[in-house]
């Protein structure tokens, strides 16, 4: 499927005049929708799911007072952020839904696309440099493993689609 | 968005003295300014006069494309800059993207957790 949209060269998504233009098929769009919920309920889950961490980074390093206020102050507001980037982007992508994404709805499809990679990456535990073009890796986890499981199959997913995206708002 | 930006902004020296501006209408209650106005003994405290810094961390996840794109969109830098910063994210370590007060610091820490980075903050050295 990929294979054939490289072979054609036609992204899955893409700047066109008035919008965005979304070229998943129904599969895709019905994963990614199912995505978007499995995020929704470790955002709204009891506790501080560990899968979460690096989604709620800490902003003082070297504060315990100053990190603790902005973490009650600012936590539920970055849950409330990622909730309505979510629900954004289940309207922009559902199934049924076939004219052109605004601006913000890309933008909403971008982060909460990247969020979701973030969840997955701890959950595979990459760690290493990555020459393709990550910061770092995702292909080897330090276990040793193949990297070739059904999920770092949905990671590099993930990661095409969301390079994509970047590519289609970034100013040509 | 809505955003609720709770922490008083503190920076440097200011003291903002409103009761200048209290109610001058006979009887009718217009002011919201507190009754009294602390002046911070700064004496022994210049860590306020330095400005916060915001550090981008290098995290294994992130896309190099999107490290880029994310600080084009929220700081408003040129392409070439964008790259710059985060080619020492990438390279160093860590890249200092912005700085500025310590409320303004914190907002660019927040949009730039909303975006997934690693952001931290503190004051210059």
């Amino acid at each position: 499927m990929i294979g054939r949209r490289r072979r054609e060269f036609v992204g899955p998504i893409e700047a066109v005049e008035g919008g965005w233009q979304v070229n998943l098929d129904v599969e895709e769009r019905h994963l990614l929708v199912r995505l978007m919920g499995e995020l929704r309920a470790l955002l709204t889950g009891p506790g501080d799911h560990e899968l979460l961490a690096r989604l709620f980074p800490t902003a003082y390093t070297d504060d315990e007072e100053k990190e603790a206020e902005y973490q009650r102050l600012m936590r539920e507001e970055l849950v409330a952020s990622r909730l309505e980037a979510i629900e954004r982007v289940e309207s922009a992508i559902a199934p049924e839904r076939r004219d052109l994404l605004d601006e913000e709805e890309t933008l909403a499809f971008m982060q909460s696309l990247n969020a979701v990679r973030i969840v997955l990456g701890t959950m595979l535990d990459i760690s290493d440099d990555d020459p393709d073009g990550d910061l770092a890796t995702h292909h080897e986890g330090d276990d040793g493993s193949s990297g070739d499981s059904p999920e770092h199959h949905l990671y590099d997913f993930l990661s095409w689609l969301l390079e994509w995206t970047v590519r289609s708002l970034s100013p040509s | 968005m809505c955003r609720r930006w709770a922490i008083p902004a503190v920076d440097g020296n200011r003291v903002f003295d409103t009761r200048h501006r209290r109610g001058t209408l006979e009887g009718v209650p217009t002011t919201l300014e507190p009754t009294e106005v602390i002046d911070p003994d700064l004496s022994d405290d210049v860590s306020v006069d330095r400005p916060w810094i915001v550090i981008v961390w290098n995290d294994p996840v992130n896309l190099m494309s999107y490290v880029t794109f994310v600080f084009q969109k929220l700081f408003g830098y040129s392409l070439e800059k964008a790259t710059a910063l985060m080619l020492d994210v990438h390279e160093k370590g860590r890249a200092v993207v912005a700085s500025g007060g310590r409320e303004e610091a914190e907002m660019h820490v927040f949009r730039l957790h909303e975006h997934s980075l690693w952001a931290t903050m503190e004051q210059e050295s």
